[in-house]
């Protein structure tokens, strides 16, 4: 007697629910097969992509190596650092540099003896910790030392990129938001071939 | 060796096109094999990493030749008839 009442119960319980189901309309997902297929298509598909870029854009991409042959006026040469840009010859063009790593980005305004004028961080921006370094808070601190340089009545620089992160990309993106003309972009990464010996490796 | 500052891995931006000249140095970087080296030597390579890195790349480099030349052998042109089997 008492199961059966356990029973019934049970019976009303399920058929409540399964008219609540009803109800919302929710169907019942059977995802195996659709899945299955799925990753089929991905691994063709990521068999047609390109590879990916570990750090930064455009880094695996080698196909577009004609351009580097047909454009030789986006090198510098031998005249370069007499070329004017803005009546000002290339040489004694204010410095933008921009120190990027995984955890922060500091950039400084240098003159062409490379003087420090303006510095401004991640840090000193307002974002602390682990926003620091992302490239949004790059971008940001980009955008105020780009208007600080203008107002200094600067407007022409040229950029020298130092590390790889997140902030690489954004930082010079943000620099060119806020209204400064970038000449050119150099890259200064220290990378030796017989370093000391670097520290030991993280453990996972 | 030194490189005069702002005339090596340097590019100029054209029309205001800062992504596509960041797009050329990196992938100049990228090509030398600089961006690699740099981001290898943030940490010490213990010996046996360093012994498995060069296997797997000797491996690769000897699959990527024949790979090429079986290409080569299926692409090549010199055949009195380009397509054998046709009528």
């Amino acid at each position: 007697m008492f199961s059966k009442q356990i029973i019934s119960t049970f019976q009303k319980f399920t058929s409540a629910q399964s008219g609540l189901i009803a109800n919302h309309n929710v169907r019942s997902l059977f995802l195996t097969s659709q899945r299955q297929r799925e990753v089929v298509d991905r691994r063709e598909m990521l068999r047609s992509v390109p590879k990916l870029d570990e750090g930064s854009a455009g880094e695996k991409a080698f196909e577009v190596d004609a351009l580097i042959h047909q454009k030789t006026d986006i090198f510098p040469d031998a005249d370069t650092p007499n070329r004017l840009f803005n009546g000002i010859p290339f040489k004694n063009l204010p410095i933008m540099n921009i120190r990027v790593s995984p955890n922060n980005t500091i950039i400084t305004m240098t003159d062409d003896k490379g003087a420090v004028k303006l510095l401004r961080s991640c840090g000193i921006e307002g974002f602390k910790n682990t926003r620091k370094g992302t490239n949004i808070a790059a971008q940001a601190t980009a955008i105020t030392i780009g208007t600080k340089v203008l107002e200094r009545g600067i407007k022409t620089v040229r950029v020298r990129v130092r590390g790889l992160g997140p902030g690489r990309m954004s930082a010079i993106k943000g620099l060119q938001m806020s209204g400064l003309e970038i000449v050119s972009i150099t890259d200064s990464t220290p990378v030796s071939w017989n370093p000391p010996r670097p520290r030991k490796a993280k453990k996972l | 060796m030194r490189h005069a500052s702002f005339i090596a891995r340097t590019v100029f931006v054209q029309n205001n096109d800062v992504e596509a000249a960041c797009r050329v140095l990196n992938r100049i970087l990228g090509r030398e094999g600089i961006l690699e080296q740099y981001r290898r030597t943030r940490f010490f390579e213990k010996p046996f990493q360093f012994r498995r890195r060069i296997n797997f790349e000797k491996c690769k480099a000897i699959y990527n030749e024949d790979m090429d030349r079986k290409i080569q052998f299926v692409l090549r042109k010199n055949r009195t008839e380009p397509f054998p089997g046709n009528p």
